[in-house]
C-alpha cells in the first residue's frame, strides 16, 4: 500500500439468521484510488458497502474509515463519507435545493455557498427549486451524486452508479470521478455488475462472488494480456507431441494443454514460426484461434462461467 | 439536535398533507362553533338564566326529599344547588349561551389532534423506510438516538400547534358570534367541602386541553412505536387509530376483572379523577399517572431499541 489506506476491512463476516452472506473479508483502499466492486446480482457488494456506512451491523471484524472504527466511532468516521447506496432516493415533495438544505444542516460546516457549487457541479442551476417528484432519472442520479459531495467528503460511496444512466451519462461519470480523484484527492469506491465499465473506470478491482472476494488486482493486471502477449488455441492432434514440441519452442509457462491440443501464449509475430515447428515434428494442425483475454473473460474463469449483466 | 428537529419540520411543514390537516382541524372549529351558536335561543332574555336556575333548583330539591336516593346523587344534587345560589347572588351566568359554551364544547377536538399527530407519527420513520429515504438520512454524522428524538420532538410540536390553533380559533370565532360578551366569565363549581368556587374559565380549558393530552402523548408514542418496529405506516397509523375508537370500547368489556386496571385504555382519561368515580375500586390519580409513565416508557424504550439496533436492509 502507497500510504495509510483510507477504508480497511479486515475479515468482515456478516451472518443474517443462519446464512453467511459476507465471508471474511478483507482489503484496504490508498487514498486517491478509484476501487471497484465487482460481481454478479447477489454477490454481497450492497450488503459490504451498507456495512461500510453503519446501516447494517457488523457480524465480525472490523471496518475502519481514516483510522476510526465504523462500528464504534460511527459519527466520525461517517463524518468524511458521502454515499449513494443503490438508488439514490430523494424526498420527492421538496424541491431539489431543500434537499440539499436538508443535508448540509447534518454536517457542520457546509455553507449556502458550497450548496451552489456543487448544484452548478452537477448541472441541476435550472432546475433546483423544482420539486423532486418532476425530475428524470438522470437527475436524481445527479443530485444524488450533489448531496454525496455536499460536505467535501474525502471517501465517495457510490453503490451501482451508473444504474439508470444512458452511456453519454456513464462516460460523464466516469470523467467526472477521475477529475475528483485527480484534483481533490478524493478516494473513491463504485460497485457494479458491469464490467465493462469498471475496466474504464477503476484503478483496481476486487472481485466478489457469494460474499467472498476471490480476486483483487490492478485493473491492468486483470485485463493482462489485452494487447501485447495474448493466447493462441491451436487444434492439433497428437495431443502430446504437439504439447511436448510447443514446450520446447515456446518454454512451459506459456503452454496450456487444452482438449482440443494446445493454448499457447506468444507474440503475434511468433505464431507462423511456432506452427512451423509443430508441424515438423509431425503435428497435424486443424485450425488457429487468437485468444484476447478481457477482464470478462477473467471474470467468467474466476467466478467459473457464471453469466451477469 | 436543533438542525435535525429544522429538518424534520422542514419534512412535516412543505408538504400538502399537513396542511389539509391544519385546515380541517380550523374547518372543524368552525362548524362545531357555528352550530353550536345557529341553535342558540337567540330572542331569550338577557335574564332567562335566573328563571332556569330557579327551575333547577326546584327539581334537585325534590331530588332530596326523596328518601330512596343514592349517596352519590345527593351529592351531585347538593353540589348544583350550592352553584345555583353562588350564581344567583354574583350575578354570574352559566356558560350556556355564551362564547364560551363553543369554546368548551370545541375542546373535545382534541381527539382530532390525536388523530392527526397520529397519522403524522405512524408516517414518521415508516415513510423514510418504505421511500428508501432512510439511508441518505443515516448515512450521516447524527447519531439514531438524535434522529429518532429530533423526529419525536418535531411531532410533539406539532400536536401543540394544533392545539395552539384549536384554542385561537375557537377564541376568536366564538368571541365574534358573541361579540365577546361574558368573555370575563368565570367558572362555578364546588370544592371538595361542597363550596361554590369561581375560577378562571381560561385555566379550566387548558386543563382540560392537558387531561386530554395525556392520552394524545400516547396514542402518538405507541404509533411512533408501531412505525419504528414494523416499518410500515399503514400498519402504524392503522393499529393506533383503531384502538383510539376501540380503547374505550375493550375497557368497558373487561371492567370486571382487576387486572382491568392495569390497561392502558383503562387509565387513559384522568378527568374521571375530578369529576365522578374511578374505573374501578380502589384506583387513584397516582396510580393512574404511574400506569401511564410505564407505558409511556416502554413504548419510547422499544422505539429507541429497535431503531438503534435493526439493520437497514430496506
Ligand atoms: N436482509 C437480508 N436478509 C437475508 N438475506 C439478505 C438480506 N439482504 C441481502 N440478502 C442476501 O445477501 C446476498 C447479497 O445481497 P446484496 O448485497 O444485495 O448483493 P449485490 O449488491 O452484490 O447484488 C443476496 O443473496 C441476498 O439475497
Ligand atoms: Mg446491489
Amino acid at each position: 500500500m502507497m500510504s495509510e489506506p483510507i477504508v480497511s476491512l479486515r475479515n468482515v463476516t456478516k451472518r443474517i439468521g443462519r446464512k453467511t452472506i459476507i465471508d471474511n473479508v478483507s482489503f484496504d483502499v490508498p487514498k486517491g484510488e478509484i476501487f471497484g466492486f465487482l460481481g454478479p446480482n447477489g454477490a454481497g457488494k450492497t450488503t459490504t458497502i451498507r456495512m461500510m456506512v453503519g446501516l447494517m451491523s457488523i457480524t465480525s471484524g472490523t471496518i475502519t474509515i481514516q483510522g476510526k472504527n465504523v462500528a464504534k466511532e460511527f459519527e466520525q468516521a461517517i463524518r468524511h463519507v458521502g454515499g449513494i447506496v443503490e438508488n439514490p432516493e430523494m424526498y420527492k415533495f421538496l424541491s431539489g435545493y431543500h434537499n440539499l438544505v436538508h443535508y448540509a444542516r447534518m454536517v457542520p460546516g457546509v455553507t449556502t455557498e458550497r450548496i451552489r457549487e456543487v448544484v452548478e457541479l452537477v448541472k441541476l442551476e435550472d432546475r433546483i427549486h423544482d420539486k423532486v417528484k418532476k425530475y428524470s432519472l438522470g437527475m436524481r442520479q445527479r443530485l444524488g451524486v450533489a448531496q454525496a459531495l455536499l460536505h467535501r467528503p474525502s471517501l465517495l460511496i457510490l453503490d451501482e452508479p451508473t444504474n439508470g444512466l444512458d452511456p453519454a451519462g456513464i462516460r460523464e461519470l466516469r470523467d467526472y470521478l477521475r477529475q475528483l480523484t485527480r484534483e481533490e484527492g478524493i478516494t473513491v469506491i463504485v460497485s457494479s455488475h458491469l464490467l465493462s465499465e469498471m475496466e474504464l473506470m477503476c484503478d483496481r478491482v476486487a472481485i466478489m462472488m457469494s460474499g467472498k472476494i476471490v480476486d483483487v488486482k490492478p485493473t491492468r493486471e486483470l485485463i493482462g494480456s489485452h494487447d501485447q502477449a495474448a493466447s493462441y488455441l491451436i487444434e492439433a492432434s497428437p495431443a502430446e507431441r504437439a504439447f511436448a514440441a510447443a514446450v520446447e519452442f515456446a518454454g512451459a509457462s506459456a503452454v496450456k494443454a487444452v482438449p482440443e491440443g494446445v493454448e499457447v501464449t506468444a507474440d503475434r509475430d511468433q505464431v507462423p514460426d511456432i506452427l512451423a515447428h509443430l508441424m515438423r515434428t509431425d503435428v497435424r494442425i486443424y485450425g488457429v484461434t487468437p485468444m484476447r483475454q478481457s477482464l470478462e473473460d477473467r471474470f467468467l474463469e474466476i467466478t467459473g462461467g457464471e453469466r451477469v449483466g | 439536535m436543533v438542525n435535525l428537529i429544522l429538518n424534520e419540520n422542514m419534512k412535516l411543514y412543505r408538504r400538502w398533507r399537513t396542511w389539509v390537516m391544519v385546515a380541517l382541524m380550523i374547518g372543524a372549529v368552525l362548524l362545531g362553533s357555528f352550530v353550536e351558536w345557529y341553535y342558540d335561543d337567540k330572542d331569550a332574555p338577557p335574564d332567562a338564566w335566573r328563571t332556569e336556575i330557579a327551575e333547577e333548583k326546584e327539581h334537585f330539591n325534590k331530588l332530596l326529599a326523596d328518601p330512596g336516593m343514592d349517596e352519590e346523587t345527593i351529592t351531585y344534587a347538593k353540589d348544583q344547588l350550592a352553584i345555583g345560589e353562588y350564581m344567583l347572588a354574583n350575578d354570574i351566568r352559566p356558560e350556556s349561551g355564551t362564547m364560551w359554551d363553543g369554546i368548551n364544547g370545541s375542546a373535545t377536538l382534541v381527539i382530532l389532534i390525536t388523530l392527526f399527530t397520529v397519522i403524522v407519527a405512524g408516517d414518521s420513520l415508516a415513510g423514510e423506510f418504505s421511500t428508501g429515504t432512510i439511508k441518505l438520512l443515516l448515512i450521516r454524522p447524527a447519531s439514531r438516538s438524535k434522529i429518532l428524538v429530533s423526529k419525536y420532538i418535531s411531532m410533539i410540536m406539532f400536536g401543540l400547534l394544533l392545539l395552539v390553533v384549536l384554542f385561537v380559533v375557537s377564541v376568536l370565532f366564538n368571541g365574534v358570534l358573541y361579540q365577546f360578551k361574558d368573555i370575563g366569565l368565570p367558572l362555578v363549581t364546588t370544592d371538595a367541602a361542597g363550596n361554590a368556587v369561581e375560577k378562571s374559565m381560561v385555566a379550566n380549558l387548558w386543563l382540560t386541553y392537558l387531561l386530554n393530552g395525556v392520552s394524545t402523548i400516547l396514542f402518538v408514542t405507541m404509533a411512533f412505536m408501531i412505525s419504528a418496529a414494523f416499518r410500515s405506516s399503514a400498519m402504524a397509523i392503522g393499529f393506533s387509530i383503531f384502538a383510539l375508537f376501540a380503547g374505550t370500547l375493550l375497557t368497558e368489556l373487561i371492567q370486571a376483572y382487576s387486572w382491568a386496571k392495569y390497561v392502558l385504555f383503562a387509565n387513559l382519561d384522568l378527568s374521571m379523577y375530578l369529576v365522578g368515580r374511578p374505573y374501578q375500586e380502589g384506583m387513584t390519580l397516582v396510580f393512574s399517572i404511574l400506569v401511564l409513565a410505564a407505558y409511556f416508557v416502554v413504548f419510547n424504550l422499544v422505539s429507541w431499541l429497535v431503531f438503534t439496533r435493526r439493520d437497514v436492509a430496506a
